[in-house]
């Protein structure tokens, strides 16, 4: 609904309504003054009444009495003012005493009792009256006139009261309808431009609400809506810069200078914010970018090193090359060296493990004492030592383009927790970033990390390893141990053997022979019982002497050249004669030799002798008899040189014997003991095959004709010599053989050996074959 | 379980029957202990070692090998070197050659002993030096010349009082640098003799009881230290007479430390200090 219409929908009938009450109130304000005015009157008409009545009574008797009614009928006799408000007197019990219409009748009782509540029993009371079948408002006022003890009073009606105000009420309604038409217009009137004015700002702002931004208005309204116009306007106006703020922010220009509408400017203040925001955003990108930059540099890099480190585990110097190269690399820096922390016996040092384009001109020496230098301190204080400036010539970089000290050293040490592994080295022609020198000690953990680890897998390798190889070397030497312990008991063993033996031949030496030690100076160290027993001094009395002391004068020198050669390692077998206690004369047979130590030097001299005294004097007797002996030894000589000669003719004739007949010599039992070689040569028979043999196992007529044999044996064994012929076949050849077998005889007769001499005839028997194959070929000629 | 007499000669019995070695004549005593030795480690009771030997040649030669005992060091026993240097070697200083026969030579360190103590004495150009051993093991082990550092400290002690000095003059002291003649390497814990020594010697596998002289050569020397403690008095004299017979006159045999020729055989040679001569 428009605006007009509401304001008139809601206006007019206001007016209207305002016009109403307006009129009815003012009716009704009129109406109550004129019962006021009523009453008043009554009251006043009233008072006039009781002067009458005074003036009255005064001239009659007391109280009211007929005199009085009549005398003041006449006063009673017509309304006062109205048409029915007749006076009255009224008695206290509600008779009208004196009433133009109503006189006698009674008013209700009710109404009499209230109207003698009333202070001084004068006022006013309204009540209501039927009268005609019509309700009356009657109004009834009072006065109590004690001289009557009866009231004196008005009643009215109050429509007659009204009624003399007439048609007001009719005025009213006109007015008020005049008044509302009035009204309406004039508010038509008067809305219309406002309306319009509205209407235009509210097009804008429809427009506005729509997301536009229209033009400006114009209005030269001084009033609110001109006011709003200008505001709109206004808004308007801002609106356009902020959209245009808004869309340079949309745009990113983000330094656009923005004006703020006022203080108060929501939206300006929130773009500036956004702006502001965006700015800071912007920033806050980059930061985080370049941040973001570092991060994934960072992690790569980690990630990078982290392979590196999980590789090569087990290769040390492998390791830290690959470590170094790649971080010098990734650094972009110019070389790098790492260091391994060692310790020895001789202290803790660095000792470069790796190094790349490295040219270290001062430095060269690969070992770095702990404090010692930039790197010796750097891990002697586990603190990241970065320099800018670096002391001249301390390094420099051989490169194609010449030399050059770099300008940013770095040296971060490798440790983990607190524990230092090495050092790492950087130099670079550019200065570190904060977080370069960040990662570098971050990959110095994880290198001092892996080389822990990679130090303490070699270690534990090299454990095993040892352990393993101590376990072997443990067995082997165990064996080798017991090795050495068989062969100390083997060799104990044969020495206890060797030592029985010795002492065996030492204890039949000591009992049965004289067994002297002396040292090399020649004094007597021991000497056993039987030489004390033979020389007749005790032990002790020996010690002090040297055999030279006992040996007789004349043999002196010649056994001082037998001690000297003995002492040069040579032996000697000599009989000594030797004088014993009481010169006593003693010969004994000796064998001095040197006793050698292990070198072969001669550490002493030994003794063994045998007591040949008695053999001595039975020699030198016997060495007379022997003389006799000789004497006649060489007539035995001389025979048996003659036997000798007859031996040597015998021999020859054997050997020409042997040389032409098969001999063979047999035991009286039949065994050959002996055949010669032409039987071997002959007969092919061997030696060993024949000799120990019996005949008759061998002899062949003892095998085929045994009675033959027989004979043969018989005659042999009777001591005559028999002769027999046979042939055999040796080597497809026949061979004959005629054999004379002679027996021996010894002194007492009896068969001592025979001698079997063989003769080979096989030629003349060829001979004789071939002869009497002639003959027989003659013979048959001869026929 | 104790080895018993019986139990000895089954298995010298056996050990005859699938093989050539013949322990017969070795002492009984020594054997009885190498067998029980073996049956312990092996952890076999005698019936299974012998069953076992029946049907694997491997393993009768690795029982034999496990029988010979390997003793040796560098310069073992000093005084015997000091007798070589000061007393026997010198015999042959004018000799064309110096044949010289290491019989049971075990890991080999008596022969680099004795080239180096040659070397020292500037005779080892014209020595030739024969070695021989039962067990093939340890002659590859002599061949390679290679020793345990740590547990052999002994030998350098040996080394110096040997070569470094004179036992007759104790104020000389003759710096021979171990590096002349082996290299130590105590991370590895060995000692490495040269090349020079290791390619010199002629090692060969040898059983004194049965193979005789198997070079056609006699002997300037023969060691043989520390071997007949295993043998009886019967094969101990076989092995004399082997020694004698194989010597050129006025040739030596050494014996260890603890062994003498005891018997027939002692008068066929004349004593040097713990050598002999041969007569």
């Amino acid at each position: 609904m428009k605006l007009s219409k509401q304001i008139q929908i809601i206006i007019i009938p206001l007016m209207f309504l305002l016009f109403a009450i307006t009129g009815i109130t003012l009716n009704y304000i009129s109406q109550a003054r004129a019962v006021r005015n009523a009453n008043h009157q009554s009251l006043v008409y009233i008072d006039k009444l009781i002067q009458i009545a005074n003036i009255v009574e005064n001239q009659t008797g007391k109280g009211l009495t007929a005199d009085d009614i009549f005398e003041l009928r006449p006063y009673f006799q017509y309304p006062a003012f109205y048409e029915t408000d007749f006076p009255f007197i009224l008695s206290a019990n509600g008779e009208y005493l004196l009433h133009a219409i109503k006189n006698g009748q009674r008013v209700p009782s009710e109404i009499i009792s209230k109207m003698k509540e009333f202070p001084d029993k004068t006022g006013s009371l309204n009540y209501e009256e039927f009268e005609n079948n019509k309700k009356q408002h009657q109004t009834i006022c009072f006065k109590y006139y004690k001289p009557y003890n009866a009231f004196i009073g008005i009643s009215y009606n109050k429509s007659e009261v009204l009624k003399q105000l007439g048609n007001s009420e009719f005025i009213i309604i006109i007015f008020i309808i005049i008044a509302s038409i009035i009204a309406a217009f004039a508010v038509n009137k008067f809305i219309k431009p406002i309306v319009g004015g509205v209407n235009q700002v509210n097009g804008k702002l429809k427009a506005l609400a729509n997301g536009e931004i229209p033009t400006t208005l114009q209005s030269s309204r001084k009033d609110e809506i001109g006011l709003m116009t200008k505001n709109l306007n206004q808004l308007i106006t801002g609106l356009k810069g902020t959209s245009a703020f808004a869309r340079q922010i949309g745009n990113n220009q983000l330094n656009t200078e923005y004006s703020l509408l006022s203080n108060n400017d929501e939206i300006g203040n929130a773009l500036l914010e956004m702006q502001e925001n965006l700015k800071k955003a912007k920033e806050e990108e980059a930061k985080r970018k370049e941040e973001d930059d570092i991060r994934k540099w960072f992690n790569e890099g980690l990630a990078q090193f982290g392979e590196i480190l999980r590789q090569n585990n087990n290769d040390l110097s492998l390791l830290a090359d690959n470590i170094i190269q790649s971080l010098v690399n990734y650094l972009n820096a110019n070389q790098g060296g790492i260091f391994v922390y060692n310790e020895n016996d001789e202290g803790k040092y660095l000792e470069l493990l790796s190094s790349f384009a490295y040219n270290r001109k001062k430095f060269v020496e690969k070992v770095i004492q702990l404090g010692e230098g930039l790197v010796g301190t750097c891990a002697q204080e586990k603190q990241t030592i970065y320099l800018k400036e670096i002391p001249a010539n301390y390094i420099s970089i051989t490169s194609g383009l010449g030399e050059a000290t770099p300008t940013s050293l770095l040296i971060a040490p490798l440790k983990l927790e607190e524990d230092i592994f090495g050092v790492l080295e950087i130099a670079s022609f550019q200065e570190f970033k904060q977080h370069e020198i960040e990662f570098v000690e971050k990959i110095g953990e994880s290198i001092a990390s892996t080389l822990h680890s990679v130090k303490n897998n070699i270690r534990t390798r090299m454990l095993l390893e040892q352990s393993q190889q101590q376990r072997e070397e443990m067995a082997a030497q165990e064996e080798e141990m017991r090795q050495n312990m068989e062969e100390m008991q083997a060799t104990q063993e044969e020495m206890e053997r060797k030592n029985n033996e010795l002492e065996i031949i030492t204890n039949t030496i000591n009992q049965s022979l004289l067994s002297i030690t002396f040292n090399q100076e020649g004094y007597i160290v021991n000497a056993n019982s039987n030489f004390q027993e033979l020389t007749g001094y005790s032990k002790t009395e020996l010690e002090d002497k040297k055999l030279y002391d006992l040996v007789a004068e004349e043999q002196q020198e010649h056994f001082n050249s037998v001690w000297k050669s003995v002492l040069g390692n040579q032996s000697f077998t000599e009989t000594f004669r030797l004088k014993g206690k009481n010169d006593l004369d003693i010969y004994i047979m000796a064998t001095i030799s040197p006793g050698l130590d292990a070198m072969g030097y001669v550490e002493k001299v030994l003794l063994i002798g045998q007591d040949i005294t008695e053999e001595k004097k039975l020699e030198i007797m016997t060495q007379q008899q022997a003389k006799e002996i000789e004497k006649n030894l060489k007539k035995l000589r001389i025979e048996q040189e003659i036997s000798a000669t007859k031996q040597k003719e015998i021999q020859t004739l054997l050997s020409a014997l042997d040389q032409n007949c098969l001999v063979s010599i047999i035991e009286p039992n039949g065994m050959i003991s002996y055949i010669n070689n032409m039987n071997v040569n002959t007969l092919g028979d061997k030696k060993e095959d024949i000799e120990g043999k019996y005949l008759h196992e061998i002899d062949y007529t003892a095998k085929h004709r045994p009675e033959e044999f027989k004979r043969l044996w018989n005659n042999i064994q009777q001591g005559n010599i028999q002769h027999r012929e046979f042939s055999l076949k040796v080597n497809g050849k026949t061979v004959w053989i005629l054999e004379n077998f002679t027996p021996v005889m010894d002194e007492d007769g009896n068969l001592y050996k025979i001698i079997n001499i063989g003769y080979d005839i096989t030629a003349n028997k060829v001979r004789e074959q071939e002869l009497n194959e002639e003959i027989e070929l003659l013979k048959k000629k001869l026929k | 379980m104790q080895v018993s007499d019986q139990d000895l000669i089954y298995f010298i019995n056996t050990l005859k029957n699938v093989s050539k070695y013949d322990f017969s004549e070795y002492s009984d005593k020594s054997l009885k202990r190498r067998l029980q030795k073996i049956l312990e480690d092996y952890n076999l009771d005698l019936t299974s070692l012998i069953t076992n030997m029946r049907l694997d040649k491997a393993f009768v030669e690795k029982v034999v090998k496990e029988i010979t005992v390997n003793t040796t060091e560098l310069f073992r026993d000093p005084p015997v070197w000091h007798l070589l240097r000061s007393r026997i070697l010198p015999r042959f200083k004018n000799n064309k050659t110096i044949n010289i026969w290491h019989a049971g030579c075990s890991t080999g360190q008596e022969v680099y002993s004795m080239m180096i103590l040659l070397n020292e004495m500037e005779m080892l150009d014209k020595a030739k030096l024969f070695a021989t051993d039962l067990n093939v093991d340890v002659l590859d082990a002599a061949k390679q010349g290679i020793y345990k550092y740590r547990f052999n400290l002994s030998y350098l002690d040996n080394f110096d009082k040997v070569i470094k000095q004179n036992p007759l003059n104790f104020e000389e002291y003759i710096d021979v640098p171990y590096e002349k003649y082996f290299d130590i390497d105590k991370v590895k814990d060995t000692i490495t003799m040269k090349k020079f020594l290791t390619e010199k010697p002629i090692f060969r596998k040898h059983d004194l009881v049965t193979d005789g002289n198997i070079f056609f050569a006699k002997f300037d020397l023969i060691l043989c230290r520390n071997v007949i403690i295993y043998f009886n008095y019967s094969l101990q004299n076989k092995v004399f007479e082997l020694f004698h017979s194989n010597l050129y006159p006025k040739g030596l045999l050494l014996l260890g430390m603890h062994e003498t020729i005891l018997g027939p055989w002692a008068n066929k040679f004349e004593r040097l200090g713990q050598a002999y001569v041969k007569k």
